[in-house]
């Protein structure tokens, strides 16, 4: 029964792959534009019509949708995700340049607010409705209401601009020949503004689920059980409370993993960060089709990839859940 | 011990103050300049002549390690620079071209005239690099007629070849070339070989370029040593960055609010003059009421160029001259007049009988209302707000042109489907703009008002006119200086008087820099101060 199960699901999620690849080959092509424009370059009005036509076909355009289709799964299935219109780089090249920095980014600002949102949300729910818990609530609903790029924005004119304490812009020092530890501390100064937007808009997400579940295990009999055997607060806290409360925290988490490979478009544009997300961003507005369609495939996959994790995870943790 | 100590204090003083002085005036007369960081808005890619990207900044900075045969001076005229000088044939068809013999490659190979036919060749062989093919149009054949000499065979005469093909055409190495296949995926391993200033010593993907002085340039060695362009995602960025002192220069135009800002800010000067790009109003000549003059004329008449000017642009742009070329080139005709006159619209529609009679405050022509849609790229709020302006002004007398705000790519396949006026036009009226190149090479006129699309490539209103057709194919082929003077001096009182498009403004390049790191730049009639010559001494300026 079991197996069967896991075998139901696997295939639940190929299909969801393939859907999502079909949806991701016709999506940019739904896009209002044209991508001779970029193709060409800035004159493509001077374009006589059998050079624009020999470009459209260099680039496999002028085929039948469905043939262009077919081609893209045969390139796929190969490895190969083809070379960017704009950039004329391998386009595997361009996403390997950029993960590195987005993982960074994402990864140190995943750990950072599962931290801070687990702990304040567990004081919140352990303290509630006292002056602790309604100052932490309503600072988190302030947070969740910040637009992502204003906080971003703001921490450059202040820290970089006005304080000149870190740099405003990029991950590393441009041209600066650092090497060894200098060019760590260089980067890590780098990812300091970026992870912190990052980190303070993520946080009220992890907070309120943590604060919500604690708040149901704090109401279930078992604690009451616990207390009545006289156990320490301490105790009943990180033995019972926490461990039971964790389970959709992580949910939470892991999917969030899934969506740090896409990384945060908006924080790294307003950072100029070279991550996947600024990648993305550009590509669209540019219209480069072969860019977004392998950008959104490695998100389709990474966010698949975490949903099939928390699957797994989540009986381990809640074990009342194998049986579903 | 205070009073022994003051004149050593003194002395100090005095010896710093000297030095200081000392460091000045090096700096006035150019020493050069150690590392100068300017900032970009994008990736240009591996800036080769087929993968850069933008045609500005993209196109200089490949000029930074390249060289043309000829290079545009100050005042944006074409003048000899990998050539020495060109001789034209009596009927125009052969073109003689005399190299320099002085120029090295970076690898230290000599430059030769192979190395020029090679390139004129391969760039047609090709195509793929579409702005350098298309340059080399005019062009039939290329030989080697002497040991620093080049011949070109023309398939008819061009006016343009000097600053459409001859400054344009990055030439390229031979003997590095010559293996290269697929142009556009080759792999260099990231080093340009060029006869430029500067050579291209690290990339960086979405960060940065690094470049260093090539110490041997012919032309003299470049004034900064280092030169590192640092890609930003967006304006707001590169700006926080230039504030806090990341970054020594902006190459994009700051927008128009920042210009005062930026001014008041302590050692930041801002380079401000006029630039060739158009903010103009097209609309579809084919559709009614378009196709009425007395429509077109009112509307020319009732848009407050000055108010556009001032209110949008804070008084950094020049009110548009309704003959499409801009009053500081030189090619403009002083007799053309730009007139706001609401009164004179109002009565010019008035005597046409195109009059409200259901008093609405609009007025109808053959019983439809002057109503009609005003096409904008949302994207842009500087169109965005002229749209509006417009909209009110047009109001004024008479006319509702409701303004609609769409993405840029709706809006550019409505003005210009697929890029190619044969497909028509979508639109009734659009704020649309030309990049600087349209205007700077003034031939090109003759592709925005051409009924024919082979000429008139960027028609994209529909105009026909018998005389400026005549005119235009005229001037696409004269080769007398003069004759053409007078040509383009017609043609701008004909596009003033029968409207193929409403022009607006021109905004003024400003361009910000620290003076105390680089004070070098110089700005180059209708292009800004982001060109190779500003980072050259004086003395090698054309």
């Amino acid at each position: 029964m079991l197996s069967q199960a896991r075998g139901g699901r696997a295939v639940q999620y190929l299909i969801v792959l393939v859907v999502a690849i079909t949806l991701n080959f016709f999506l940019p092509r739904l896009m209002p534009g044209n991508p001779l424009a970029l193709l060409a370059g800035v004159d493509v009005g001077l374009l006589k019509p059998e050079e624009r036509a020999q470009i459209i076909e260099g680039a496999g355009l002028d085929r039948p949708l469905g043939e262009q289709y077919l081609r893209y799964w045969g390139d796929l299935l190969q490895g190969d995700l083809g070379y960017s219109y704009r950039q004329k780089r391998p386009i595997v090249d361009l996403l390997m340049e950029r993960l590195p920095w987005t993982l960074l980014l994402s990864g140190a600002a995943l750990l950072l607010s599962a931290v801070v949102g687990i702990i304040t949300g567990a004081i919140s729910a352990w303290r509630r409705a006292k002056a602790i818990d309604l100052s932490l609530l309503w600072t988190m609903i302030v947070i969740n209401s910040l637009p992502s790029f204003w906080l971003g924005m703001l921490l450059i004119a202040v820290v970089a601009v006005q304080l000149g304490l870190l740099p405003s812009f990029g991950a590393v020092t441009p041209a600066s020949g650092y090497s060894g530890w200098a060019h760590v501390v260089d980067v890590l100064r780098h990812a300091i503004l970026p992870v912190i937007t990052l980190s303070v808009i993520s946080v009220p997400d992890i907070y309120l689920t943590m604060r919500y579940t604690m708040l149901g295990v704090l109401g279930e009999d078992f604690i009451r059980t616990a207390r009545a055997k006289g156990l320490s607060e301490r105790r009943i806290l990180f033995a019972h409370v926490i461990p039971n409360a964790l389970a959709p925290v992580v949910t939470v988490l892991t999917l969030r993993l899934g969506y740090a490979f896409g990384g945060a478009a908006v924080i790294e544009t307003v950072f100029s960060y070279p991550g996947l997300g600024r990648l993305i961003f550009e590509a669209v507005s540019g219209r480069d089709y072969p860019v977004m369609q392998a950008a959104f495939l490695l998100f389709t996959v990474a966010v698949l990839l975490a949903n099939l994790l928390a699957d797994f995870l989540y009986p381990l943790l809640d074990p009342r859940t194998k049986a579903a | 011990m205070l009073r022994k100590a003051t004149p050593r204090i003194l002395a100090v003083s005095l010896v710093l103050a000297l030095t200081l002085l000392l460091v000045a005036t090096a700096a006035a007369q150019g020493a050069p300049v150690e590392r100068l960081r300017i900032g970009i808005l994008g990736d240009e890619s591996t800036l080769t002549p087929y993968t850069y990207v933008t045609g500005y900044p993209g196109w200089n900075l490949l000029l930074l390690q390249y060289d043309t045969l000829y290079q545009l001076d100050l005042d944006g005229v074409p003048q000899p620079w990998l050539a020495t000088g060109a001789t034209v044939s009596e009927d125009g068809l052969t073109v003689t071209i005399d190299l320099r013999t002085d120029v090295t490659w970076h690898d230290g190979e000599p430059f030769t005239a192979a190395d020029v036919k090679f390139t004129y060749d391969y760039f047609r062989a090709h195509p793929e690099a579409g702005r350098f093919a298309r340059d080399l149009r005019p062009l039939s054949a290329i030989e080697v007629t002497g040991d620093a000499q080049v011949t070109l065979t023309l398939t008819a005469p061009s006016p343009s070849l000097a600053l459409g093909t001859l400054a344009d055409v990055p030439i390229l190495p031979e003997h590095i070339w010559a293996a290269v296949e697929t142009p556009a995926e080759h792999d260099f391993g990231g080093v340009n070989i060029g006869t430029g200033p500067y050579k291209l010593a690290e990339y960086q993907a979405g960060q940065f370029y690094r470049f260093v002085a090539n110490e041997a340039y012919f032309a003299g060695a470049p004034l900064v040593k280092e030169l590192v362009v640092v890609q930003f995602a967006d304006d707001a960025g590169s700006l926080a960055a230039f504030r806090a002192g990341e970054v020594d220069m902006l190459v994009r135009s700051v927008a128009p609010e920042q210009i005062e800002l930026l001014k008041a800010q302590e050692g930041v000067t801002i380079a401000q003059g006029p630039l060739f790009t158009t903010q103009m109003l097209n609309y579809d000549i084919g559709r009614t009421p378009f196709n009425r003059l007395e429509v077109r004329k009112a509307i020319s008449l009732a848009v407050n160029r000055q108010d556009l000017v001032d209110t949008i642009y804070l008084g950094a742009a020049t009110v548009g001259s309704a003959g499409w070329i801009h009053p500081a080139s030189p090619y403009f005709n002083p007799e053309v007049v730009t007139v706001y006159d609401p009164e004179a619209a109002r009565s010019l529609l008035d005597e046409a009988g195109i009059v409200d009679s259901d008093g609405d405050g609009i007025r109808e022509l053959d019983g439809e209302p002057l109503t009609f849609e005003l096409l904008v790229n949302g994207g842009d709020s500087l169109r965005l707000r002229i749209a509006e302006l417009v909209h009110e002004m047009l109001l004024q007398v008479g006319m509702d042109a409701q303004v609609a705000a769409v993405e840029q790519g709706t809006w550019e396949e409505a003005v210009w489907p697929g890029f190619d006026v044969t497909q028509g036009r979508n639109y009734d009226m659009a704020v649309w703009g030309w990049s600087a190149s349209v205007q700077a090479d003034p031939i090109r006129i003759s592709q925005l008002v051409h009924s024919d699309p082979a000429l008139g490539s960027l028609n994209l209103t529909g105009f026909v006119n018998e005389r400026a057709d005549e005119l235009s194919a005229q001037l696409n082929s004269e080769t007398d200086p003069a004759v053409r003077e007078q040509l383009l001096d017609e043609l701008q009182l004909i596009i003033a008087d029968q409207l193929p498009f409403v022009l607006l403004l021109y905004p003024d390049g400003a361009y910000a820099y620290r003076a105390s790191v680089y004070d070098g730049w110089a700005f180059m009639n209708g292009q800004g101060i982001f060109h190779k010559l500003s980072l050259l001494p004086e003395t090698a300026r054309p």
